[in-house]
């Protein structure tokens, strides 16, 4: 007998037809659909991402082989989708390989790949990967009846029974479902012809092999149960194929698709507006106003909800969701292009607005104005999705509205009138050097080494002033040669581009970049992550260029190169807060570990630690906005998070907005006296051994 | 309906005041702008009754070179339908009953059934120019104004006393009011929508020179609080009270 098997087994040629006929329609199905999808994102605007396509797909290939974006914090998820990814791919191909040989090798050339050593190794692999996709898929269902919270799918703004997500749900069990079925009723037609044939070369399927005889000892055999199986199996198959479209196996297609064109600097250098936008509207009104990549981000989703559950605003009660958020809009945009979902949300309080405004009312102003732009969704997402991006530019239209609460619009107005966010007289700016027993060079009339760009907070809060103070004494004292901009410094905009006023932000910006340009200097050095985020990364798009440092950089070279002396070796144990404009942003988690290693203090990491760091509630304009209807405040949780350490007394910062947040939380949450919280440079001061 | 709502620049009290050589006004080189609070307050209600309604709103505001062109832009882009610049000899201080005489001679152009501004000003303590410039045009006036309720050609509004107290009063347009709070804050108007309106709007401007604008009162002396002594505090009974101020008043010798 011939090394190989009989592809359509005694089938009548009339079922060999219905066979075709089905899979041609299948597949046709599944083309409507990605032709629908396709073309709701031909309505969305270019988003210039078809830049280095070879390093894109390199890129995004490597994550879908090691499923890395999976495994990130949730190593037995990774375990269950690596299995099914790698056992789907490999059947897929088995598949492929069976549909080349039988449907055009042997049709058009007459001869077949699929016999003899080929036919063997081919087998077992088919075999092997069968029982480790059956294995992932186990292993999924079993992580799912532990009822996981975020996948109820609870929305934080809205009421139980306001909406339902049961189609959600149905969608995802009728996944797992129909890949265990199609992947047990493959095993079964494998068991089911060996049983009749039993040829010896078969031993190379081993599942079919076992399954055999198993049929066989139980009489389970014979044309009629084999076609029955075949049929189960090849209509399921067929259902799959024509719903991924429709479903959430949409994922499979998208997904690469949205990570391969995903934006690397995302979260970091926010998209600008073009002029031509400026002129109707600088934010997002309509669907045509997103780009075709945003379009693809809202299908992406696969409602894992790792970005619900690592969201600030979402820990502190508020009614955002970045889960939430992306699942509106996606039903949003296919209402908008008449796809109609299958597997849907639905609600039952009904907007009466004849055409609600997309920000305001599909997503309300509150849900929009709680992100604190801590980009933990961004950094969670497995698939790519920027949630931070179209938050933004829904936020754009909210400021065009004027739809934004008080303080807020106070805050906007100090900005555009003085360049501060504080209300005070731009000549107030550099008030903090006062007391310094040296003065600081005037960057802008004399050429130093390094430029100080000092920020809102540490040259207005008074907290933050006097960490300014011993930043300069120190520096001073190492023999740095550094200068401040003195009332030409302006807020860098960081986080009023991230509230959504551009054209503000712009304005400063500019500003900035010209006083920058005008003075003489080699680096530029800022204790403020946001400012150092937005110079470094979004001041080139505005003609500004420069190298930007964070001081705990500056802080370790110069313990390294000797200029700072560690005198008194520090004898605290000590927890560090990544600032997330600083860890996650930036990347940058280690300088400041090294610094406080450096100085004899103890480092114990809490558990949310480096790029998974929890944001302290002041980003992206949150702390110029009312925060007293949150359950408990972001610096709150990450305070109790500290206390949970043994014997830590020390909470570390390195941003002035942490140093003022935390500050807070340690007294509104009556933690006062258990811990204390430093900045890196109160550490620094103590170590080191001043210069009499 | 039209709705004109005057404005005007003041000094902005974020910076330290300095006064100029003469000691009659502040030295105006060094000081930074700002439009009077309360007639951002007045176009907010202009506006709000705009959007509830409809009206055309026209922002008026002397030229006295203080930044006046980009408080017009801002109450453009804010949704005024007209801005309007009077030119004229506006040098320094203005007095209220200068800028009302100014103002009338050029609103009843406008064609105005509700003129709104400012119940006063930080440079402007009198909150006279409700009244004045109403007079100047013939119009009824309700001042301290904290509520409008529009309908037909007359107003609900409520004027603010002491201690909390809110008067209601019905009038009549033509009508001027001198607004002391608007029904929401000030609305915020982005940077673009300025910059979009400093391209699209045209600030007209009609000359008031004929007004002449020696009308008023005229600073004599303008200094820094001085710190008194000699404050007495009086207590006892009524009449010993009473009997001790006579006597203090005689012996000051009035």
């Amino acid at each position: 007998m011939e090394v190989t098997r009989e592809i359509f087994r005694h089938f009548p040629l009339w079922m060999e037809i219905s066979f075709y006929i089905a899979a041609f329609s299948a597949i046709g199905i599944f083309l409507y659909g990605f032709f629908r999808r396709y073309k709701k994102y031909k309505k969305g605007r270019p988003s210039g991402r078809f830049n280095q396509l070879g390093k894109r797909f390199a890129a995004a290939s490597k994550k879908m082989a090691t499923n890395e974006t999976i495994f990130k914090r949730d190593p037995v998820a990774g375990w269950g989708h690596l299995l099914i990814f790698w056992g789907f791919v490999v059947l897929f191909i088995g598949t492929t390989i069976i549909a080349i040989d039988h449907d055009f090798l042997e049709l058009v050339f007459g001869f077949s790949i699929l016999k003899g050593t080929f036919y063997k190794v081919f087998s077992l692999c088919m075999d092997v990967f069968g029982v480790l996709f059956i294995i992932g898929l186990l292993m999924m269902m079993f992580r799912r009846s532990k009822k996981i919270p975020q996948l109820d799918y609870a929305r934080p703004d809205m009421k139980q029974g306001d909406f339902s997500r049961k189609g959600y749900k149905i969608d995802d069990k009728i996944f797992m479902w129909v890949l265990l079925l199609i992947a047990i009723s493959g095993f079964m037609i494998e068991g089911l012809r060996i049983a009749v044939d039993k040829p010896d070369f078969e031993v190379w399927s081993p599942v079919g092999w076992q399954l055999g005889h198993l049929f066989r000892s139980i009489g389970f055999v014979g044309d009629n149960a084999f076609f029955a199986t075949y049929w189960f199996h090849a209509i399921i198959v067929f259902i799959f194929i024509a719903m991924i479209p429709f479903s959430k196996s949409m994922h499979m297609l998208v997904d690469f698709a949205n990570l391969m064109f995903a934006d690397d600097m995302s979260a970091k250098k926010l998209p600008g507006v073009t002029e031509e936008k400026m002129k109707e509207s600088m934010g997002y009104t309509k669907l045509e106003d997103f780009t075709w990549s945003e379009l693809m981000d809202f299908d992406a989703c696969t409602k894992c909800g790792r970005c619900h559950v690592a969201c600030p605003a979402n820990a502190a009660g508020t009614d955002l969701s970045p889960r939430d958020v992306i699942l509106d809009l996606r039903t949003y945009a296919d209402s908008k292009s008449g796809i109609s979902e299958i597997f849907k949300q639905t609600f039952s309080s009904t907007n009466n607005k004849k055409e609600p405004a997309l920000a305001g009312d599909i997503i309300s102003a509150d849900r929009l104005w709680s992100c604190t732009t801590c980009m933990a969704c961004v950094e969670a997402c497995p698939v790519g999705i920027d949630h931070l991006n179209t938050i933004v530019n829904l936020r754009r239209s909210l400021v065009e509205e004027g739809n934004m609460e008080d303080m807020l619009q106070d805050t906007l107005q100090n900005l555009g009138d003085y360049g501060n966010s504080f209300g005070k007289s731009d000549r107030m700016r550099a008030r903090w050097t006062k007391g310094l027993d040296f003065k600081i060079k005037d960057a802008r009339k004399q050429e130093v080494e390094y430029l100080w760009f000092v920020g809102d907070y540490a040259s207005f809060d008074a907290r933050g002033q006097e960490i300014s103070r011993k930043v300069a004494t120190i520096l001073h004292s190492a023999g740095v040669d550094f200068g401040i901009l003195y009332e030409s410094e302006k807020n860098s905009g960081n986080d009023v581009r991230r509230v959504g006023e551009e054209g503000l932000y712009e304005m400063l910006a500019e500003e900035n970049i010209e006083t920058l340009n005008n003075a003489q200097f080699k680096t530029i050095f800022t204790t403020d992550p946001h400012s150092l985020n937005t110079i470094r990364n979004e001041y080139p798009d505005f003609g500004g260029n420069y190298k930007i440092l964070h001081y705990t950089e500056l802080l370790l070279q110069l313990i390294k190169e000797g200029k700072l002396s560690i005198g008194n070796k520090l004898d605290k144990r000590v927890t560090y807060h990544d600032p997330c404009y600083l860890g996650r942003y930036n990347g940058e988690t280690e300088n400041p570990r090294n610094i406080i290693t450096a100085l004899g203090a103890s480092l114990v990491e809490m558990p949310r630690n480096r790029s998974n760091s929890f944001c302290c509630g002041a980003g992206g304009g949150r702390i110029w906005m009312d925060d007293s209807h949150m359950k408990e405040r972001p610096s709150e949780n990450r305070i109790k998070e500290a206390l949970t350490l043994e014997g830590v007394d020390v909470f570390v910062v390195s941003c002035p907005k942490d140093f003022a947040m935390f500050t807070d939380a340690v007294k509104t949450s009556g933690n006062e006296g258990k811990i204390e919280v430093m900045d890196i440079i109160d550490l620094v001061e103590e170590a080191v051994m001043m210069p009499a | 309906m039209n709705i004109v709502v005057v404005i005007k620049q003041v000094p902005d009290l974020v910076e330290e005041l300095e006064l100029n050589d003469t000691g009659t006004d502040l030295d105006r080189e060094w000081l930074k702008f700002k439009v009077n609070e309360f007639d951002d307050h007045a176009l907010e209600a202009a506006l709000l009754i705009k959007d509830a309604q409809g009206a055309n709103v026209t922002v008026v505001a002397l030229d006295n070179g203080l930044d006046i062109d980009k408080a017009l832009y801002a109450a453009a882009a804010k949704g005024a339908d007209r801005v309007v610049k009077v030119t004229g000899d506006f040098e320094g201080y203005v007095s209220s009953h200068a800028a009302a005489k100014a103002l009338g001679a050029v609103i009843p152009s406008l064609g105005a059934d509700l003129v709104l501004t400012g119940v006063q000003a930080v440079d402007d303590r009198d909150g006279q120019l409700a009244v004045l410039l109403a007079h100047q045009l013939g119009m009824a006036h309700v001042t301290v104004v904290t509520d409008i309720n529009v309908s037909g050609s007359a107003a609900t509004v409520h004027k603010e006393y002491g201690g909390g107290m809110i008067g209601e009063f019905n009038v009549q347009f033509p009508a001027v009011l001198g607004i002391q709070a608007a029904a929401e804050t000030p609305r915020y108007v982005p940077v673009a929508k300025v910059r979009r309106a400093m391209k699209d709007t045209n600030i007209d401007e009609i000359s008031a020179d004929a007004a002449g604008v020696d009308a008023g009162t005229e600073v004599q002396k303008m200094y820094k609080p001085e710190t008194g002594s000699g404050a007495e505090m009086l207590s006892g009974s009524a009449e010993d009270i009473a009997s001790r101020i006579v006597e203090i008043i005689r012996g000051k010798g009035v």
